[in-house]
């Protein structure tokens, strides 16, 4: 299906669609339950999922996401009827609060996620292996926008993939942040009152839903960002064709999209009101929505997972010749970081939502004191993955600080080693710190001098990487282009995150600040810091080698301007009014405390960013049609990517280079990192184009 | 050690290697019935484990392939695919890990009432499944493709053996001595690690079917990776029970009531 305007009609079926769905779900309610109930879940349930299927259909048509998408409304549809008509058969009762009841929406959910990967035809191949026929090595794409929404194997495809809807989670999220932080500006509660209803939830369970969800999808996002940075730029740094498995690539970016809908359906499930963190008893009780958000996060821990295994696969087996572990550049090394968390600490934020799940669903009393649960060990399991999971954020961020620093002051890193092994040091820290977060949760006591000083050393490695930004910068010929003003900005807002760590890792001080806005600040500071800053660095920097264009240079440096004093002001402001006993995570708070004034400023403050990410989208969207030409080496970088012309061509290096000497060795006269190997042997390309592989 | 040896040193190591582990069990059995001794149970476990991840999963393939320079290789991509496999298992060995902390944390030094004979039978089950899919690829690595069918579907009958055992025989003999899912900790603990477990023996079932209709179809003359892969995997899955073994049936005081 072509059409000239696909954007316009997709928007047009949206509308459509999401008006349809919403009629159907009515009619549906109004049958089951007799009663018509204009603000409730099930309308607005169908009307998400015909929504952003009708969106996708209307721009691409009946085939890769679109196929996916109308597999899983369908899977999870029939998932769902089969509990409902077992539940039938067994006597049970048959329709819940939300149309389905619990256990029919947690099958429908499984379902409707296995349906969307069989829909968008990422396991087509191992399905043919599985039977012995044997398919060929690479698949060709088109060479249009249209090859972004259906599966690729095409590393720097999915690395695009992952950025773009990291982005799009990004806007939700954020959405959501502006939504709540509106009712924040002010105490006493303005439209988020108790007699607003939507989605089954009144103003303040919707407050509670909404700042659970931020949470998380902001987590995801990130996830998803990570990893759109690292498949980007991880196989070119490293001179490789594509990544080990490219086939499990695809799989993981496109388990990441049901995710996603998982995530959106429990808002209007009933939402559900734990925060992110999803502590029992609170979780075992909530609304049939947390399921769904367990259920998310255990799809996209998967996407984690295999994503991050490819990466450490690919770093060991493909680098280029002469790349020795202390030639691979610093991204690489904190990209192998990260992953190495992401692949073993994941499982346990699955296992700990599995095990919530299963309480709820067979009454298996884990974290039920009644049943002889014990509820802390929900938070270890939970914090063994979620502590080390910020360093799976931040890592990947600090490397490409590390990465850029150099190529915009013209000097070599300094520290090599010592920043290359701090990266591995806060990963294995990481993994030792978790139960910082529950100093005030009853734990035994012992545990929690040995957690304060473990968590403090995680300031050594991290100082490390400090020295070695100022110490790069020192005397060094400063420019500052946009990707540049950026990290420096994170240096600085990691810096104030890293600030005001301390007081949160030491017992004595943590007892006051816990669930406080000191400690929303905090992370704030750290995540912003740590990825969102480097984040925007790596696209305005990675950008030209992704479409052969830059994006706008004043509307990035007014991006920057607008950007970071708004946020400071932010975070600060949640610190101040956190030390003065400010409450986090709760919808109102009392005019007496004097907070009105802090919250407008936070409120405003919070809009200011909006309005620069904003900016950032119209230069985004606007530059890779329109932008300045550059095909060449942009930033005088001597990163091999830089080397050939952009944008990058399909199967990256058609000469493969040989590593020479150290990769951050600039301004050192005759140094050379990289060589490309003058004769390329293309005979050796032939013959394994055409080779099948059986896996 | 050399690694690489002829077909019947092979198959005899594999034989001493079920000895080996057939006897430990059978310690591990007695020791926990009569004396109670922790310690001792954890040495056994752990040398269990280091035979099978040794002779049965061949860890030290990885580090086989290191030679080869060709990167578009068969040889290459195998040790590459090995790699993956190798850094999956660790992954999940997490998710198992995880539940023996949940089962320490909230049983502690006891364990709940279960049928001891039916246990070490099971466990014997898949013990034997090992040892029959150990053989399967050796004879398959030395081009006997009759007798690796034959192992092979020996390995898969044993294992379904073992998962109809767990769920058919196991659980409701579990219910009826009272330790349901929703009874108490005992339960909850029960059901999670053993259903967690047959999870991985189905996907290991599927993966045996996978890898004998396709030599039957004539495959893995060279490219035996899968093979191995399967093989591996459905030692991983042996593997972890011989951690679930005694952590379910034989450490700590049996608690009555």
């Amino acid at each position: 299906m072509r059409n000239k305007h696909p954007v316009w009609s997709g928007i047009l079926l949206l509308i459509i669609g999401g008006v349809i769905g919403y009629g159907i779900g009515l009619g549906i309610e109004v049958l089951v339950t007799g009663v018509l109930n204009y603000s409730g879940s099930v309308p607005w349930a169908f009307a998400l999922l015909f929504a952003v299927t009708a969106f996708f259909f209307g721009l691409y048509g009946y085939r890769g996401i679109t196929r996916g998408l109308v597999w899983q409304v369908v899977g999870t549809m029939i998932g769902g009827f089969v509990i409902t008509g077992i539940r039938a058969v067994m006597g049970l009762k048959v329709f819940g609060d939300f149309f389905f009841t619990e256990p029919a929406w947690v099958f429908g959910g499984i379902v409707g996620v296995i349906s969307f990967i069989f829909g968008v035809g990422v396991v087509s191949d191992w399905m043919k292996w599985a039977r012995g026929i044997e398919t060929p090595e690479h698949h060709e794409d088109v060479p249009t926008w249209e090859k972004y929404f259906s599966v690729s194997m095409d590393h720097k495809v999915i690395g695009i993939q992952y950025t773009i809807t990291a982005l799009v989670l990004i806007s939700v999220g954020g959405l959501f942040a502006l939504i709540f932080r509106t009712e924040l500006a002010q105490s006493q509660l303005q439209f988020l009152t108790t007699t607003f209803h939507l989605f089954n939830q009144n103003g303040p369970q919707i407050y509670n839903s909404l700042m659970s969800l931020h949470g998380i999808i902001m987590i995801i996002s990130i996830l998803l960002g990570v990893s759109g940075i690292m498949n980007y730029v991880v196989p070119l740094l490293l001179g490789a064709q594509d990544m080990a498995f490219p086939r499990m690539n695809a799989f993981a970016f496109w388990v990441a999209v049901p995710a996603s809908v998982l995530l959106l359906m429990s808002l209007v499930l009933g939402g559900f009101d734990t925060g992110w963190t999803g502590y029992p008893p609170l979780s075992a009780r909530a609304p049939v929505g947390v399921q769904m958000f367990f259920l998310g996060v255990f799809t996209a821990g998967w996407s984690s997972i295999l994503g991050s295994l490819n990466i450490l696969a690919t770093v060991i087996r493909m680098r280029a010749k002469g790349m020795t572990a202390m030639r691979m550049p610093i991204f690489v090394w904190s990209a192998v970081a990260t992953s190495i968390i992401a692949l073993t600490a994941t499982q346990l934020i699955g296992l700990s939502f599995q095990l919530v799940m299963f309480q709820r669903l067979f009454g298996m009393g884990f974290f039920d004191p009644s049943k002889g649960g014990n509820p802390v060990l929900f938070q270890h399991l939970f914090w063994f993955y979620s502590h080390p999971a910020v360093y799976v954020f931040v890592l990947p961020g600090l490397g490409v600080i590390s990465e850029l620093l150099p190529v915009f002051v013209r000097k070599p890193l300094f520290g090599y080693r010592w920043v290359a092994m701090s990266s591995l040091g806060i990963a294995l820290v990481g993994f030792l710190v978790w139960a910082h977060h529950m100093f005030a949760s009853g734990m035994n006591e012992y545990l929690r001098v040995p957690f304060m000083y473990s968590t403090l050393l995680v300031a050594v490695p991290t100082g490390v990487k400090f020295f070695s930004w100022v110490a790069t910068m020192w005397g060094g010929k400063i420019s500052t282009p946009t990707p540049m003003l950026f990290v420096l900005g994170a240096i600085v807002v990691f810096l104030m995150g890293g600030l005001s760590g301390p007081p949160n890792a030491t017992v004595s001080t943590d007892l006051h600040l816990t669930d406080t806005y000191f400690i929303v600040g905090h992370f704030h500071d750290t995540i912003f810091g740590g990825f969102v800053f480097p984040f925007f660095a790596a696209l305005y920097y990675w950008f030209p080698k992704a479409t052969g264009r830059r994006m706008n240079e004043f509307w990035g440096k007014f991006h920057f301007w607008l950007m970071t004093p708004s946020f400071l002001v932010l975070t600060f402001g949640m610190m101040r009014i956190g030390l003065l006993g400010m409450r986090r995570r709760i919808v109102d708070y009392d005019p007496a405390l004097g907070f009105d004034t802090t919250h407008l400023v936070l409120t405003i403050a919070g809009y200011l960013i909006g309005i620069s990410v904003l900016i950032f989208f119209v230069n985004f969207f606007y530059s890779m049609k329109h932008g300045e030409k550059a095909e060449g080496n942009l930033w005088n970088s001597r990163s091999p990517e830089w080397q050939v012309p952009s944008p990058m061509p399909a199967h990256n290096y058609a000469i493969p280079f040989r590593v020479v000497g150290h990769p951050y060795d600039y301004g050192l006269p005759g140094s050379k990192y990289i060589e490309f190997i003058s004769e390329p042997d293309y005979t050796h390309h032939e013959e394994i184009h055409p080779e099948t592989k059986t896996h | 050690m050399i690694h690489v040896q002829d077909k019947k040193t092979m198959l005899n190591q594999g034989v001493l290697i079920l000895v080996y582990l057939a006897v430990l069990s059978l310690i591990e059995y007695f020791v926990a019935i009569a004396f109670d001794a922790v310690p001792i149970l954890i040495v056994v476990l752990l040398i269990k484990a280091v035979l099978v991840v040794y002779y049965y999963m061949h860890i030290y393939k990885l580090s086989l392939e290191s030679h080869v320079e060709d990167e578009g290789s068969y040889e290459y991509k195998t040790g590459t695919n090995r790699l993956g496999l190798w850094l999956f298992l660790v992954s999940d060995s997490f998710v198992f890990a995880g539940l023996m902390v949940t089962r320490m944390n909230l049983l502690g030094l006891t364990r709940p009432p279960l049928n001891q004979a039916l246990g070490l039978l099971i466990t014997g089950v898949l013990l034997m499944s090992s040892f029959f899919m150990n053989r399967g690829e050796t004879l398959m690595n030395n081009g006997d493709r009759k007798g690796y069918l034959r192992n092979i579907m020996i390995t898969f009958v044993l294992g379904l053996v073992f998962l109809l055992g767990v769920v058919t025989v196991e659980w409701p003999t579990a219910i009826r001595e009272g330790v349901t899912p929703s009874s108490g900790p005992y339960g909850a603990v029960f059901f999670m690690m053993t259903g967690m477990h047959a999870f991985h023996v189905i996907t290991g079932l599927i993966f045996l079917m996978i890898v004998y209709l396709n030599a039957r179809r004539g495959l893995y003359d060279q490219k035996n990776y899968p093979v191995e892969a399967a093989a591996v995997y459905w030692h991983f899955v042996d593997l972890v029970w011989i951690f679930y073994y005694p952590a379910l049936y034989l450490i700590g005081a049996l608690l009555t009531g």
